[in-house]
């Protein structure tokens, strides 16, 4: 009996580290793809402004899970905000976001992403994809992709030099809320400012 | 007497600082402690002194100096650095670390011309930093409670102390004790402490613009960067205490509410 018990409990190791293995190769093949089409095909292309910007938006959409990061950033006040509220925050987080990026993105001119294998996250179904950059000088920079499992998959958080995107927002965003006279809609009237 | 002076400045910038940047008194709940009252003031006090000073003068050090100067100065700077780092590799039992930084140090300033060259790294023994930050997080020391300090900015107790212990190893530090009482002396720190920290700010411009710019509280921005990145000391005592694979430093549990 016991030996039988030993017997199912390794396979469904051998089986649930398979599952991890595929699971892993598969969400760094996601952002090769991710990253290879952001300089390929905007950065590096021969297009004018809006184009690239309009390609940037819809690479952003497309492989970012916004709905869920939004949910994320707002914190405890997802849960106290109107059906309403929630809906304008991720509409203007959402352009707030394609708007910077677009404008940050250019840095990445002529880099290239090197993969440093994945890291098991904590969280159920999401996975870390560990790359560097090199820059002009000094040691590369560290950027990590928190990837979501689903079909398909998304990036929910990008983790650069060790401080994640969404865990700042949300600290600034919850911070904000609390000193604002009228909460989340100053907050989303803040950010609709910014993303003109 | 003069130090009461000294600080009748920081005391003004606290009091004038109790108000938004539109004019509006800020509005304190009860649970806001007076640390963050009093960090928020200190952050503001800096960001003007950074935006009167600092940063006007890096802009017009950054349009005299070309990129290549500036990695010379960065190197340079870097350079002094490696003492430290030996230091803090021994006390954490790295020895070969420690080897490294010494022939580092010793190779960059003859050949690498008083370390504005890192020709070790060329020859493949690149640098690994540390610091007597990452000393004591490893004997476990705790951090304490982040708070803003005038003029350095951004710290927490356990930050601030590596950072003093670590400047007693620096070359300069004691190059200079030595000439203390003379006036070069004392005007060669001004200068060198002056230029480390203007070449540092030039090279950041265009970073701390961009993280301004697209935030709608900057302090609460900075203040979460700053805190993020030294999460990564954790793990640095768990490896002692515990057996077995340390999560990343920078996972959390997306689904539940931290705060």
């Amino acid at each position: 009996m016991k030996k039988i018990i030993t017997l199912i409990l390794g396979l469904s190791f051998v089986i649930a580290s398979q599952a991890k293995a595929l699971d892993s190769a598969e969400a760094e093949n996601f952002i090769k793809q991710v990253t290879t089409q952001g300089i390929e095909e905007i950065i590096n292309s021969n297009v004018s402004i809006k184009e690239k910007d309009a390609r940037f938006e819809k690479l952003f959409n497309e492989y970012l899970d916004l709905d869920y990061i939004g949910k994320f950033v707002l914190g405890r006040y997802w849960k106290t905000a109107t059906a309403k509220q929630r809906e304008a925050f991720i509409s203007v987080y959402r352009e707030f976001n394609v708007k910077t990026w677009s404008k940050r993105f250019d840095e990445f001119k002529g880099k290239k992403f090197e993969f440093d294998g994945t890291t098991p996250s904590t969280s159920e179904g999401q996975i870390f994809v560990n790359t560097s950059v090199k820059m002009k000088e000094g040691a590369p920079a560290k950027v990590v992709w928190r990837v979501k499992d689903g079909k398909p998959l998304k990036i929910v958080d990008i983790i650069i030099e060790n401080v994640s995107l969404a865990i700042t927002a949300r600290n600034e965003y919850t911070a904000y809320i609390k000193k604002a006279p009228n909460g989340v809609d100053d907050l989303i009237e803040d950010l609709r400012q910014k993303a003109k | 007497m003069k130090k009461i002076l000294l600080m009748v400045p920081f005391l003004l910038a606290l009091t004038a600082c109790m108000t938004n940047p539109d004019g509006t008194k800020m509005k304190v709940s009860d649970e806001e402690t007076k640390l963050e009252v009093y960090n928020r003031a200190m952050f503001n006090f800096n960001y003007q002194a950074d935006k009167l000073v600092l940063k006007p003068i890096a802009k017009g050090y950054k349009a005299v100096t070309t990129q290549g100067i500036r990695n010379r100065v960065t190197s340079f700077f870097n350079n002094l650095e490696e003492p430290a780092y030996a230091i803090n590799d021994l006390l954490q039992g790295k020895v070969k670390n420690s080897g490294k930084a010494v022939a580092r140090f010793a190779i960059n300033s003859t050949l690498g011309l008083l370390g504005t060259f890192d020709v070790a790294a060329g020859w493949g023994i690149e640098k690994k930093k540390n610091s007597f930050d990452a000393t004591m997080a490893m004997y476990c020391t705790p951090d304490g409670p982040f708070f803003v300090m005038p003029i350095i900015g951004p710290s927490t107790p356990r930050y601030l102390v590596g950072w003093s212990v670590d400047s007693i190893a620096d070359p300069m530090y004691w190059a200079l004790l030595d000439n203390e009482d003379e006036d070069w002396g004392v005007a060669l720190s001004f200068v060198a402490t002056g230029l480390e920290h203007i070449n540092k700010r030039a090279e950041n411009l265009e970073m701390l613009d961009g993280l301004e710019a697209s935030s709608v509280d900057f302090y609460a921005t900075v203040k979460s960067a700053f805190l993020q990145n030294r999460r990564k000391f954790e793990s640095l005592c768990a490896t002692q205490n515990e057996q077995g694979e340390v999560a990343a430093s920078y996972d959390f549990d997306f689904e539940n509410d931290e705060d």
